[in-house]
């Protein structure tokens, strides 16, 4: 079975990310707010990205279009989630 | 762009090993939160808030300070916000609540001490905090043994001022804390160039009256039969109003406690129906120790309050607004903080009462009583909640833990078992 990705919106300032997250629920697209993983954060300042499954993010891109919303890059990396992996901060 | 690396810079921290903290930090966030389903949304501004845990409001307080503004760092709920605000101050919590931080506390204390002390001393000597990078002023207590010993090697590294916590109730202690309240103000007044006034005073009173509302208004609604929010997320909340403004907390807390109400009005539920639900009591849960409230809730339970100093400790009774002199405010402040009723007092059976009140109001079908590793004064008090828990004929499940990773699958085994025989 292929691996399941998710997909961040990384963004240079959250007030970036808050917008698009506002764009994105008025159009009715599923996202969550989560850290930006390290792995592909490189040396943005900002650490808030939006995390969508893959079925939502063309439609979110579409929303970015539409919206002239401003974001840094979008990313994708097999899911993260773990509820029972065990391992605390 | 937001450039954080810098100002963590400027404040002198170890980015390197920061940068191992910021690693971890996502993956435990996503395995705790996002694999919850139906959050309310209202849980954005803290989700926000916790992916830039470490760039948004320390960038805040920086601000402030350039603006003249002092701010101080605390580690307790009995130290009073009111005094330090009615001075222009700001307040942020400082207590570690991450395994990453205890190594660099055990350099200078005994491994015996628990994970919070270690953690909170860790944090400042190992620079990867930038509270604990900002704070003008550290402001400690004397609530237990480690944490009086802790606070002198903290003060060999930052201003550190140190009240003196009464150890019993009587009307003698409650005079004595208000003295030490008047002395607190004095020394927050010479930090800050600021006087207060009665009418400062008046004003800060309210503003934290009315965040402790909206706490509240957000723990009233999990006691409903449908259970609108999850323990993490109540507690994530709690976690972060240490940290935050206190006016734009009770509005953020307002407007989910608003959510939630429409929630429990329209029967949504987070929880399948039959969830046992599960009140949390003992020691505090500093950010980001969500350990325990996660085992309990992917093990078939839900946590519906939390009788801790990060629960209802925090908010429960007000200051009395009607005084209209510094003496009268004084007393009013030292009678609302001395009702907090910690394990560091003696005797301390308001707590007991407190729990089973609580145990009844959020209809629990259980209690667990947590206790971090090494807290001596939680760890016998517990021997009394239990008693006293049993003879109510509530369940209840006695746990010693710590914030390592170690024995989560042991604690998720006692859980569910604890669980399941609720029924």
């Amino acid at each position: 079975m292929a691996e399941r990705l998710n997909y961040y919106i990384l963004f240079a300032t959250y007030t970036q990310g808050m917008a698009l997250k506002d764009h994105l629920r008025s159009a009715g697209i599923p996202c969550r707010i989560s850290p930006a993983p390290r792995s592909i954060q490189g040396e943005l300042g900002c650490g808030m990205s939006l995390l969508l499954e893959e079925e939502h993010i063309e439609a979110a891109k579409q929303c970015i279009r539409e919206n002239h919303a401003e974001y840094y890059d979008i990313q994708a990396l097999p899911c993260q989630i773990n509820a029972k992996r065990g391992r605390f901060c | 762009m937001a450039n954080y690396r810098e100002m963590w810079e400027q404040l002198g921290m170890d980015l390197e090993n920061h940068d191992n903290l910021c690693a971890v930090l996502p993956t435990a966030f996503g395995d705790v939160y996002l694999s919850q389903e139906n959050r309310p949304e209202s849980m954005d501004f803290w989700d926000m808030v916790v992916a830039d845990i470490h760039g948004i409001r320390p960038a805040e307080l920086i601000e402030e300070q350039k603006k003249g503004r002092k701010v101080f760092g605390t580690f307790c709920v009995y130290v009073p916000d009111e005094v330090v605000i009615a001075a222009d101050g700001i307040v942020t919590g400082l207590c570690g609540g991450s395994q990453f931080w205890v190594p660099d506390g055990e350099a200078v204390l005994p491994k015996s001490t628990c994970p919070l002390i270690k953690a909170s001393v860790g944090a400042r000597l190992g620079k990867t905090c930038p509270f604990f990078r900002i704070a003008d002023m550290y402001v400690g207590e004397t609530t237990c043994d480690g944490k009086k010993k802790a606070w002198e090697i903290l003060g060999k590294d930052v201003p550190m001022y140190v009240m003196d916590m009464p150890q019993m109730k009587r009307a003698k202690d409650v005079t004595k804390w208000m003295e030490e309240v008047e002395d607190f103000a004095a020394v927050v007044e010479k930090t800050t160039g600021k006087t207060i006034t009665p009418e400062k005073l008046a004003e800060s009173i309210h503003i934290i009256n009315e965040k402790r509302k909206a706490l509240a208004r957000v723990y009233e609604t999990r006691k409903a039969d449908v259970i609108p929010i999850s323990g993490k997320d109540a507690l994530l909340m709690m976690q972060i109003a240490f940290f935050d403004d206190p006016e734009r907390c009770a509005q953020m807390a307002n407007r989910l406690a608003d959510e939630l109400e429409q929630r429990v009005k329209d029967g949504v539920s987070v929880f399948p129906a039959g969830t046992k639900r599960i009140l949390v009591t003992g020691t505090p849960m500093a950010i980001p120790n969500w350990k325990l409230h996660h085992i309990i809730e992917t093990s078939g339970g839900a946590v519906v309050c939390e009788e801790t100093c990060t629960g209802t400790r925090y908010f429960e009774n007000l200051v009395d607004e009607t005084g209209t002199t510094l003496e009268e405010q004084y007393r009013a402040i030292a009678e609302r903080y001395m009702g907090i009723h910690c394990a560091c007092f003696t005797p301390n059976t308001e707590r007991v009462d407190d729990i089973l009140r609580l145990a009844k109001e959020y209809k629990v079908d259980g209690v667990i009583d947590v206790n971090l590793k090494f807290c001596c004064l939680y760890d016998t008090e517990g021997y009394v909640v239990e008693k006293a828990l049993k003879e109510a004929g509530i369940p209840v499940l006695g746990i010693e833990t710590d914030y390592t990773d170690a024995d989560a699958e042991q604690l998720r085994t006692r859980i569910e078992a604890f669980i399941e025989m609720l029924g």
